[in-house]
């Protein structure tokens, strides 16, 4: 047996539940050809060859939402065995609306009613046998949610694919089954007698879309169309509109035979949510909230947890299993260091002195020691120690080497955490054992160790992070409340050309720009999509936290508005792209206008949330993973090849200045003088910027920094927050605009908006706290130019279009 | 006839007629949105309306609203 069941229904009418519940976890997700629209498909539990197809939620077959054309080429072209049409039972007029047309098809239908127990609840009736009788098809009652009747369902569909004839009911008004008639016997004379019926249809309702994929003689049409015409005139309305009134009137018809409903004046649990959820007053406060929670659980707490022990335990040193040994361990560090470290009686005072010369990050270094705490200590003498020890050296290269060979000493003699309990070395360290036990080359190590596991690593240990985040975004999204948000902001995002659906991928873009972007999809018309897609990466991820701390601690002294600031200009800059790009005329237009179901609240299940989240966190993996570990390969190629003096040549200790990347870096750090950091390591940084975010971190410490004007660095910052993302979000964009142009235009205008906002802010800042010079002064004028034309765009009023006329 | 955004809250109403693009139209019609049909506002929120027709509830932008006029 070979056999393929389509599952058809409204979206929010449990579809998704009901696949899951069929095909257990034998499902492939992927898209619709040419489409961006999620195709998901799975085989049958407890039976061979049945392969259930789960088609986009729709409310028509019209051929206006990328998901009704989909779904609907599918039903036409592919024409499955059996369509079991999923109908919502507490909102049964307007799905019966769909039903008609499914019924059309010539396919043999199969009607499955949910949510039965809301019905019974309400005290509703719907009798299935006068149903079935009206729509010809066999009606069945099932609890997706709990699982009741569905695979009871499924034997139904299976029967009627091999036994019913399908057999349109409905019938339209006289007038209209006259020109449907001719319309079967013009033209579609040649096609099987069953799907005559609904080409018919569509040929008279004037669907472009139809027509074309028939190749009608033009003589033909025309002489149809007075048919049509016909049937409009003594109609009084166009043809699709009396095609959508009559089935309309159909199901009102059919309702009254078939459904009791229970006359109450109460209101509905998902009545009295919106009251206070959706009240003009408190709705705001409650979704900043609601945000406010979703942003501190999946990024500040929970998710800084999760990843940091991925970063540092999985693919750094180690961690203790289940935390057993780690008390033992910290004992004896701490020990350790009260007997060696806490005990010299120079370190305080020698510190202080630091700290008094303003030295960055003495302070921190200097509270460490005051709390007599190892492992602060050891972090911030990390970060902060080299400049301290510059500063102590007074220049003296030998104080140097010897004070850095004092402090490593301390360090290097701490114990070890292996020694005490359950610990488990990162799979770093475990692989570089390995490969050292077998003898591998050093070269291969460094590849594996520090090119591979590491820069995988870097993307790897955002996952758990971004699961939390899913986890949250599924539950928001399953509960209905995700609907209601997009409503509650479409007016304030309509002032910047996108639609209140612009919201979720720019709340997903602060965790991580690669699902922000991929969350555009359900954003149905395809300009307002494509400009959300070219601006989410503004909005400051995860991976650029750490240079934004990095700049306020060194440059700022961890001012407390630098962190806000980032974030302020990420949303200005979605703004202003917004309102300026609308004016151009690739994105000329009223972005459209919204309307959308406002599903009714409800407890989803965990089965679904999770598997949800694991979709979209899979999803992700295997984007991030394949273009990072293509591009780690590149990069660490690059940084480990380089000349020395014994000539071009490979080594794991390459000085960044003497590597290919670096002279890379040298030869383009003109590119960036201009926005005042055109050194060869803040270029070769930007560039590793593109590998992933935090990179930059790791390449350009607290020393590069410490050269550069407070003003030089803030412009450094907005350069690497507006650019381009991360290899892993450009390929992201590439695959969401599905066009080599659109997908070129959204990079170059992130870069050159990028560019040109760090150069406006440099050269207008750099007039106030630098000498002036010629240079600088062309400079100024050419940022007031540059900010006067961007004033000029955002004000200047937009040219009236046929399309808003 | 007066546009829906001038309803008043919890009222029902029927429409009689419905403005604006082809396209936009025939996907209000999709969602329950049909002349001599139904509607009742269930609330307003920054001048966009809540409300509901053939059973379900529907977010509706003003634009959209305006273009629908109840009897």
């Amino acid at each position: 047996m070979n056999l393929r069941i389509a599952l058809a229904g409204n979206p929010n009418s449990g579809k998704t539940t009901l696949f899951n519940a069929l095909t257990g976890s034998n499902q492939f997700v992927g898209n619709w050809p040419g489409v961006t629209v999620e195709k998901k498909e799975g085989r049958l539990r407890h039976h061979d060859g049945v392969t259930v197809v789960d088609l986009p939620g729709i409310y028509s077959l019209s051929p206006y939402t990328t998901e009704e054309v989909v779904a609907r080429n599918f039903l036409v072209h592919e024409r499955p065995d059996v369509i079991l049409n999923i109908v919502d039972g507490s909102n049964l007029e307007r799905n019966l609306y769909l039903s008609t047309q499914l019924t059309e098809l010539g396919i043999p239908v199969v009607m499955a009613i949910n949510m039965m127990d809301v019905v019974r609840k309400n005290g509703d009736r719907i009798d299935t046998a006068e149903l079935a009788r009206h729509f010809g098809c066999q009606v069945v009652t099932i609890s997706a949610l709990k699982g009741e009747g569905v695979l009871e369902a499924a034997d139904a569909a299976i029967e009627a694919a091999q036994t019913a004839k399908p057999m349109p009911m409905h019938i339209f008004s006289g007038a209209v089954e006259h020109a449907i008639a001719h319309i079967e016997e013009a033209v579609l004379h040649d096609l099987p007698a069953e799907q005559q019926r609904w080409y018919a249809i569509k040929i008279f309702e004037r669907d472009e879309k139809v027509k074309e994929s028939l190749h009608i003689d033009e003589k033909l049409l025309a002489h149809m169309d007075t048919d049509i015409a016909a049937a409009e005139k003594e109609l009084g309305d166009n043809a699709e509109s009396i095609i959508t009134g009559e089935r309309y009137v159909y199901v009102a018809h059919v309702m009254k035979s078939c459904y009791k409903k229970q006359d109450r004046t109460k209101l509905s649990v998902s009545d009295k949510i919106d009251r206070v959820v959706m009240n003009r007053f408190a709705a705001l406060p409650i979704f900043a909230l609601v945000m406010f929670l979703v942003y501190y659980i999946a990024v500040s707490t929970v998710g800084t947890w999760v990843t940091d022990f991925t970063n540092d335990g999985l693919f750094g040193d180690g961690f203790h299993f289940l935390g057993i040994g780690r008390g033992k361990y910290e004992a004896a560090v701490t020990e350790y260091a009260d007997e060696t470290l806490f005990a010299s009686e120079t370190l305080r005072p020698t510190i202080l002195r630091a700290v008094n010369a303003e030295v960055v990050g003495a302070d921190e270094i200097l509270a460490a020691i005051d709390d007599r705490d190892y492992f602060a200590f050891e972090e911030t003498w990390g970060a902060y120690g080299p400049a301290v020890i510059e500063h102590l050296a007074h220049g003296s290269e030998a104080t140097a080497t010897l004070l850095t060979e004092t402090f490593d000493a301390i360090l290097a003699g701490a114990p070890a955490p292996d020694g005490y309990g359950a610990w488990v070395p990162g799979v770093g360290v475990l692989a570089e054992r390995g490969l050292n036990k077998v003898g591998a080359a050093e070269w291969l190590t460094s590849l594996i160790v520090e090119g591979i596991i590491g820069g995988v690593g870097a993307v790897l240990g955002f996952v758990p992070q971004m699961l939390i985040l899913f986890l949250m975004l599924a539950f928001l999204e399953a509960c209905g409340y995700m609907a209601r948000i997009a409503f509650v902001l479409d007016r304030f995002f309509r002032r910047f050309g996108l639609s209140g659906k612009s919201f979720i991928p720019m709340l997903v873009g602060i965790g991580c720009g690669v699902p922000g972007v991929m969350a555009s999809r359900t954003i149905e018309n395809e300009r307002d999509r494509r400009m959300t897609v070219m601006t989410t990466t503004f909005m400051p991820c995860s991976a650029k936290l750490p240079i934004i701390a990095l700049i306020s601690t060194v440059l700022f002294g961890g001012a407390w508005w630098v962190a806000p600031s980032a974030y302020f200009l990420g949303i200005a800059a979605i703004a202003v792209s917004g309102i300026i790009l609308k004016k151009t005329p690739m994105f000329a237009g009223e972005p459209a206008p919204f309307i959308m179901e406002l599903p009714d609240y409800h407890m989803p299940s965990v089965g679904n949330l999770l598997r949800s989240t694991w979709e979209r966190g899979w999803s992700f993996i295997k984007k991030a993973g394949t273009v990072i570990l293509l591009a780690t390969l590149v990069i660490w190629a690059g940084s480990k090849l380089g000349f020395t003096e014994n000539g071009f040549g490979f080594s794991v200790d390459m000085e960044i200045a003497d590597s290919i990347l670096g002279r890379i870096g040298n030869a383009f750090k003109w590119v960036f003088a201009p926005l005042g950091f055109g050194s060869a390591e803040a270029t070769v940084a930007t560039f590793m910027g593109l590998l992933a975010k935090e990179e930059i971190v790791a390449v350009f410490g607290v020393l590069d920094f410490m050269g550069m004007t407070r003003l030089a660095g803030y412009s450094f910052l907005i350069f690497n927050l507006l650019c381009a993302p991360c290899f892993a979000a450009i390929g992201a964009i590439r695959s969401e605009m599905k066009s080599h142009k659109w997908f070129a235009l959204a990079i170059a205008y992130q870069c050159i908006f990028a560019y040109v906002i760090a150069f406006i802010v440099y050269r207008i800042g750099a007039l106030f706290t630098a000498p002036v010079t010629l240079l600088s002064t062309l400079g100024f004028a050419l940022a007031l130019l540059l900010l006067a034309g961007m004033i000029f765009l955002l004000l200047y009023p937009k040219k009236q279009t046929k399309r808003d006329k | 006839m007066i546009p829906l955004t001038a309803a008043v809250i919890g009222e029902e109403n029927i429409i009689g007629q419905i403005g604006g693009e082809a396209e936009a139209k025939k996907h209000l019609a999709d969602l329950g949105f049909v002349v001599g049909g139904t509607v009742t506002v269930i609330s307003t929120i920054a001048g966009n309306l809540v409300v509901n027709a053939k059973g379900s509830r529907v977010g509706i932008g003003r634009e959209m609203a305006q273009k629908i006029f109840i009897l």
